[in-house]
């Protein structure tokens, strides 16, 4: 039976589709305001004055103080090579790893959901869950990683504790983390080469490296450098896995820029050097990520 | 890859009207951000806290602290529950904890936001300054001479535990104001294997560490020593600072701010070549990042012949669940014995411990159950009591006390030990110096620098902060 009610009299004039987009972005776009905008303008306000959260009292103007006091820092350049040397370390390892186990998997018909499950599992895991384990594993008295070198003759490696050790240890618990995001993008980007050009190489008798080279790695590579990108970005602002794994030792030799910003914010409370700081990572990171997207998009243009 | 050109995009005006109200959204966000206005031009000094109890409330309260994880924080909630809920019936004690490396954190980033969820912080002795430069801890000074018998303790404790500016080592300032009054005393103790090195512990530095070489030479598997040389907290800034004391070196000259110079004088150079070069190839491959928990491990497991760990942490090595060194309790201090750390050119010891400090962002009836709570604790039978439950008191009856000495056996140790401590620098900058010698003594431990370079390393950067207090820009680097 058709119901013949017409509809109820709305007591408020009916919302135009504009009106409607409207009413339903703006919870998200306030606490986008709220929770991102408003944060990252006010951090850049603080940037230019002495303010200290604890100190309290008023914030006195220092112009670009902060920055030039950032920038020509002695223990800044020092942070800033050691996270270079990090993301360098760390993101290559994983690129690696990462697509020789995604091509790997690729070429499996069997078991490959099973495979894939599995080598992803690190990455659910939260870094400071995977830094205490890690830190139990590395220790150098009853560690199980020396144990495992001893058992071969090897004598014990001060893991955590020594200036070259520490750093390593650092690049391969985040290569043992993320490697599998590489390989998840890496596997995505090999799943939609399509089958006709391996068909038409094999006619052809192309050898299995030509048809790597020259088919499989140009398609996959613009995929490529785009998990490279985040895991860059990632890298770039480590905190967590240093503050568990070496807190920043030994001495100073594995703090990396984002630890180094939270001991000047949270030490000192030096909240406006702290804010400089935190602004011109930002910076760098978005510089380095447009110039990197455009050498993306030429690729794709290409 | 062109893009198309996206379509619906708002005409000239409608666009105008949005970002005109976004920017209205944005300034609204930032005038309820900063809508209290409390910041501009708020008193950086403490608020005093009023000379007399105010009336106590009898609704349910909850009276809450803030330390970090450790047996004793355990021990203040139920000892304080049990006894001090026959006063109180309708107080119930709560001790929040945080790990150690967060402690000053948790704390200073409540007070950073002028709102606290702990009524009482539990303050390490140089964390004062700071928080009574920022006006986030009470002024009890008045509070202090209508209620607390001042003369029942060593001067130097109450100053240790509540004066700002800093005490002198064994002064106390009549004059100064006080803004805690004591919890926990601690100092190091020395703790060693009784069937490995003797029942008599060694007299001097030099001697503690021929005996530790010779210990370990006799007993492979064993290390010769255990100490903190973590990059974390204070660990291995107290450690360095220790041995600079016992050689005769001094941290700074506090009249006229000045550390370089001071702590890497010739008896600063002394002592950290004795720390690096004497002590620490006596100590367990891999121990460059050990801290209190990996010392009593390495004690606990029969791993070290002479340790050196704070009192208050070391109620478990007689705990036969945790050791390997007998099934009973008897069976282990059979074992291990405790004494009061050697001396060489002077005795002085590590001052440890902590205080009790009123939140000056809680609530009004809190604050004065936060008082009563502490006039309370400060009684003298209160203080055997604390003695009795495994805490350490600071006043000298309390000490002096069966109860006290009985309850442990390290606890003679620690009343021996008043008379030789010496703290650290009570400045607001405290938190930024310990982290500059903690890191340069962790390097010059591990390696990853010399000795000498490390010493002129912190004298320069410890330095440097003090006299940053007029700089433009930069503070923090």
């Amino acid at each position: 039976m058709v119901s013949t009610t017409p509809p109820a009299r709305g007591r408020f004039r009916r919302l135009s589709d504009r009106g409607l987009a409207v009413a339903f972005i703006s919870p998200a776009l306030l606490l986008l305001l709220a929770m991102s905008v408003f944060p990252l303008l006010w951090a850049l306000y603080l940037s230019f004055t002495d303010y200290s959260a604890t100190r309290g009292g008023p914030a006195r103007w220092v112009g670009f103080g902060n920055y030039t006091a950032v920038l020509t820092s002695a223990q800044v350049h020092q942070r800033t090579l050691t996270t270079l040397i990090y993301v360098v370390g760390a993101v290559t390892l994983q690129t690696v790893l990462g697509f020789t186990i995604a091509y790997l998997i690729s070429r499996r018909t069997r078991g490959r959901g099973v495979l894939t499950t599995l080598f992803l599992v690190p990455m659910m895991l939260s870094p400071v869950v995977v830094g205490l384990f890690w830190r139990f594993m590395l220790d150098a008295q009853f560690g199980v990683i020396n144990s495992m070198l001893g058992s071969l003759g090897i004598g014990q490696v001060e893991w955590l504790t020594r200036q070259r050790t520490a750093l390593i240890s650092l690049i391969v618990v985040d290569t043992w983390q993320w490697t599998p995001f590489i390989m998840l993008i890496a596997l995505a980007g090999l799943t939609a080469v399509p089958k006709y050009l391996y068909e038409a190489a094999s006619i052809d008798r192309a050898s299995e490296w030509f048809r790597f080279r020259t088919i499989t790695l140009p398609l996959v590579w613009p995929l490529l450098l785009i998990a490279v990108l985040f895991r860059a970005i990632e890298a770039f602002r480590l905190f967590d896995l240093v503050y568990i794994l070496t807190n920043g030792g030994p001495g100073v030799s594995t703090e990396t820029l984002s630890f180094h910003v939270y001991k000047v914010a949270f030490l000192g409370f030096n909240t406006g050097t702290a804010s400089a700081y935190g602004i011109l990572m930002v910076l760098v990171v978005i510089v380095l990520t447009q110039l990197y997207l455009r050498y993306l998009n030429k690729l794709k243009e290409g | 890859m062109r893009h198309p050109k996206r379509t619906g995009r708002l005409s000239g005006p409608g666009r105008k009207v949005q970002l005109a109200t976004a920017a209205m959204l944005l300034v609204a966000t930032t005038m309820a951000a900063c809508g209290d206005g409390k910041d501009d031009g708020a008193t950086t000094s403490a608020p005093a806290a009023p000379a007399t109890i105010p009336e106590l409330t009898t609704d349910p309260l909850t009276l809450s602290f803030i330390w970090f994880e450790w047996p004793p924080a355990q021990a203040l909630e139920a000892f304080a529950n049990e006894e001090y809920k026959k006063e109180r019936p309708n107080v119930t004690i709560k001790v929040n904890t945080v790990p150690n490396a967060n402690w000053h954190d948790a704390m200073f980033t409540q007070f950073a936001a002028r709102k606290t969820d702990f009524d009482i912080a539990i303050l390490d002795s140089q964390h004062i300054g700071e928080a009574v430069t920022n006006g986030n801890i009470l002024d009890i000074t008045e509070f202090v001479k209508n209620n607390i018998e001042v003369d029942a303790y060593n001067p130097y404790l109450l100053a240790a535990y509540g004066q700002f500016p800093q005490a002198e080592t064994g002064q106390r300032d009549e004059n100064a104001s006080l803004y805690g009054l004591p919890l926990l005393g601690d100092t190091w103790t020395m703790i060693y294997r009784k069937d490995l090195i003797g029942d008599e512990p060694p007299k001097t530095w030099d001697e503690m560490i021929s005996v530790a070489e010779k210990c370990q030479a006799d007993n492979p598997g064993v290390s010769g020593l255990a100490f903190h040389q973590a990059n974390g907290s204070d660990a291995a800034a107290v450690t360095y600072n220790t041995v600079n004391g016992v050689y005769g070196g001094n941290l700074w000259d506090a009249k006229n701010r000045k550390i370089e110079g001071v702590l890497n004088d010739a008896a600063g150079q002394e002592a950290m070549d004795v720390l690096v070069n004497k002590m620490k190839p006596l100590t367990a491959k891999g121990s460059g990042n050990w801290f209190i928990d990996e010392v009593n491990a390495a004690v606990a497991q029969g791993k070290a012949c002479i340790a050196f760990n704070w009192i208050a942490a070391s109620g478990g090595l007689l705990d036969p669940k945790e050791s390997t060194l007998g099934s009973t309790r008897e069976q282990i201090l059979d074992k291990l014995g405790f004494a009061t750390l050697p001396s060489q050119k002077t005795d002085l010891v590590p001052l440890g411990g902590m205080g009790m400090h009123v939140s000056a962002y809680s609530a009004k009836d809190n604050q004065a159950e936060a008082l009563n709570f502490m006039k309370w604790f400060e009684r003298a039978d209160i203080q055997k009591k604390w003695a009795a439950a495994g805490g350490v008191p600071s006043r000298t009856d309390a000490l002096e006390s069966p109860e006290f000495l009985n309850a442990g056996p390290f606890n003679q140790v620690y009343a021996d030990s008043v008379p030789r401590m010496r703290d650290m620098w009570n400045v607001p900058e405290y938190a930024r110096l310990v982290d500059i010698e903690n890191t340069n003594v962790n390097a010059a431990l591990n390696g990853a620098k010399s000795p000498q370079q490390a010493l002129d390393d912190i004298a320069k950067e410890q330095q440097a902060v003090l006299d940053s207090s007029n700089r433009k820009g930069g503070g923090g680097l």
